[in-house]
């Protein structure tokens, strides 16, 4: 009878956090929406649903061409980076860990530093993301490279990834420093991060690169699990930590790389959405991890949608623009919040 | 008493110099000349004539400077020299100071030169604190604004000592101005333009060159009403606004890279390929063959060298012929092009600057 309760209880537990997922994915399926049929283009609401299903012309073109692209590509990136700041927080077991914080924002940042000043008769906007990309891995190798001389602890990848952003962050301070005028602008654009060059064709790119390494992450959830309660007892329960952390670091780097090589520096999202999910779900990864995913497509969405709304026809870099809307919400969070969550 | 007189005495010749120079702007003390010209920002400096070696640091003020037929006077020189296709082969070979952001000062106090052309703005004024105790001047002047570069022109003739030059410099460029604004005159109905710099969907907003260039030329900049100079705009918006001519701006950077090899950038055929590649990549940007630029294939590419700077006139030029095709069919802006790099670089005109 007892055993029964508990069962229930836990059951009724799970369910909230079900109730969760499933309102933050009506939410998200209004503002996809909503961005789907606004614009600053005249087509008007009408004519832009019209044009989901007919082809009508110049509103097809907008919304099929320029707005849905855009859509996914936010969710795509939303989603990808809260799934890999999960991660990183996870297998580090500890809150600050980000891509950004990793070193690894910071490899692709220099990837694409190096590809403006120095790309030479490739020179385009895949060879940038090309080489965003490659750094952005690089970086994320190197770590792993460095606590598997040393030891695969946490402490070590953590220290390693900071000496890895100091490093990166300096190289492409001096290759701006070198820059024309011109090379250096387009790098402050890039690292503002843009939403606007999507099409189709990257789009799928990042689709195989985020999608191939979700499904051996969400298998891992049980694993990260029990890694949060410490390497001892995960090990007593059959985890290999070293090598769950290994895989971790692998797939949470190969997401964000996917992702920032088309958009440029999106930052923030990968930190404070997984605290966000894990303030309304808790720590349980089966459910932090898809609650985080939809909290951060929520975010840089909304971000994108005011960033191109607030100051309409110009666009506030959603870089940017995800920092305005999140910090606040994220403080709000922080100081209603009565107990420790982490 | 001998002490007051003394110190009395040179009161009164500082203050007679002084007099001189707020009233003609020059004065000769023994052999030299001092010379008080107003830089770039309203600040008044005294150069000592004659300059004999200058140190450039900008790429606008070695064209002026070799226009004005005064590079024999160079001691110094940019590090980017290696970008300026036109003035590279004879200058590389002079020691490099650093750039319009920074500068080597050892370098350049061992340099010894009367002078160092910059920027208004750039270097900082640690420029001035620095070489004004080993008596270098600091010349700020931008060469980059079309309604200051015909007296800035002028203020480097007088230092350089080359007046004459500067003056057939000046009234070549006012006439191509006068000549454009006469073709222009009358226009009623400005053709809808959008500008693009180097990086996609970032415009010309009002108070930018873009802007001014599309005035000059007798077009309406889409984004003169926009709140910044330099934003990024919703590809969206460039719809609604259907432009009827689409300029792309190519900065060195891009047209340089597209041209495969920097050293041979100038070359016309290569230079050409380049901008036509810009040109085919904005053509097929998705949802753009709505637009009626493109439509029409009024997309043009001009090159930075003749869109901002000294040669901005000549960028004007190109942009009045794709606003008025019409109007001014049998007009050439590449001659006048030919007519500025034959007759004040003594070089032989080659390269593709538009598109």
């Amino acid at each position: 009878m007892h055993t029964e309760k508990i069962y229930t209880e836990y059951k009724k537990f799970n369910a909230k956090k079900v109730f969760y997922i499933l309102i933050f994915t009506i939410i998200l399926g209004i503002i996809a929406l909503g961005a789907l049929l606004h614009g600053p283009s005249s087509i008007g609401f009408k004519n832009s649903f019209t044009a989901l299903f007919k082809e009508t012309g110049i509103a097809s073109a907008i919304v099929w061409e320029l707005r849905l692209p855009r859509i996914i590509m936010a969710i795509l990136t939303g989603c990808g980076l809260s799934i890999a700041g999960t991660v990183f927080q996870a297998i580090l077991k500890n809150p600050l860990a980000s891509p950004y914080t990793l070193g690894i924002a910071s490899g692709a940042g220099f990837g694409a530093v190096l590809a403006i000043i120095f790309g030479g008769s490739l020179y385009s906007e895949y060879l940038i993301a090309g080489s965003a990309f490659f750094f952005a891995m690089l970086s994320s190798l190197i770590i792993l490279s460095i606590a598997r001389l040393k030891d695969p602890s946490p402490e070590t990848m953590i220290l390693a990834g900071i000496a890895i952003m100091f490093l990166f962050s300096s190289l492409s301070s001096f290759f701006q420093y070198i820059g024309t005028m011109e090379q250096v602008q387009e790098i402050v654009f890039w690292f503002f991060g843009s939403l606007s060059k999507t099409g189709w064709k990257e789009i799928s790119i990042v689709s195989v690169m985020i999608f191939v390494p979700i499904p051996f992450l969400i298998k891992s959830s049980w694993k990260l699990n029990l890694l949060a309660t410490g390497d001892e007892s995960a090990k007593a329960l059959g985890v290999n930590t070293t090598k769950l952390r290994m895989q971790g670091m692998i797939f949470a780097s190969l997401i964000t790389s996917a992702c920032i090589c088309f958009t440029g520096v999106i930052g923030f999202v990968g930190l404070v959405s997984p605290h966000i999910g894990r303030m309304l779900v808790g720590s349980d990864h089966r459910f932090l991890i898809p609650t985080s995913a939809l909290i951060g497509t929520i975010l840089v969405l909304v971000a994108d949608t005011f960033g191109r709304i607030l100051w309409a026809p110009q666009v506030i870099p959603i870089g940017i623009v995800t920092s305005f809307i999140g910090v606040p919400f994220f403080f709000y969070l922080l100081i209603r919040r009565t107990r420790g969550y982490w | 008493m001998t002490r007051f007189i003394t110190k009395t005495g040179f009161s009164l010749i500082s203050v007679f110099i002084l007099l001189c120079l707020s009233v003609s702007g020059t004065t000769a003390v023994g052999q030299t000349k001092i010379v008080e010209i107003q830089d770039a920002n309203g600040n008044f400096v005294q150069v000592q004539l004659p300059v004999q070696r200058i140190v450039v640091l900008t790429s606008d003020a070695l064209e002026i400077v070799c226009a004005l037929k005064a590079d024999n006077l160079i001691t110094g020189v940019f590090t980017g020299i290696s970008r300026e296709a036109l003035f590279e082969a004879k200058l590389k070979q002079k020691p490099k100071v650093g750039d319009w952001r920074e500068v080597n000062y050892e370098l350049l106090a061992e340099l010894k030169p009367d002078i160092v052309l910059c920027y208004a703005r750039s270097p900082g004024k640690n420029l001035e604190k620095k070489l004004n105790p080993f008596g270098i001047k600091v010349i700020r002047l931008n060469f980059f604004k079309l309604e200051t570069l015909d007296q800035e022109i002028k203020t480097l003739g007088l230092i350089l000592g080359k007046a004459e030059q500067a003056e057939a410099l000046i009234n070549w460029h006012q006439n191509r101005l006068q000549f454009l604004q006469e073709k222009l005159k009358g226009i009623k109905n400005p053709p809808d333009i959008y500008i693009e710099g180097d990086s996609r969907y970032h415009t010309a907003g009002p108070g930018s060159g873009g802007d001014k260039m599309c005035t000059l030329a007798g077009g309406n900049n889409i984004a003169k009403n926009l709140s910044i100079p330099y934003p990024e705009i919703t590809c969206e918006w460039i719809l609604k606004n259907n432009p009827e001519v689409i300029i792309k701006v190519a900065t060195r950077g891009s047209y340089n890279i597209k041209a495969k090899n920097i050293k041979t950038d100038i070359k016309s055929k290569t230079r050409l390929v380049a901008l036509k590649t810009i040109q085919e990549e904005i053509m097929v940007r998705p949802a753009w063959n709505h637009i009626q630029a493109v439509k029409q294939k009024r997309v043009h590419v001009i090159t930075n060298e003749i869109w901002a700077g000294p040669r901005a006139v000549i960028g004007a030029s190109y942009l009045a012929k794709w606003f008025f095709p019409e109007k001014l069919k049998h007009f050439n802006p590449e001659e006048i092009h030919k007519e500025y790099i034959n007759n004040f670089h003594n070089i032989k005109f080659q390269g593709k600057y538009a598109y």
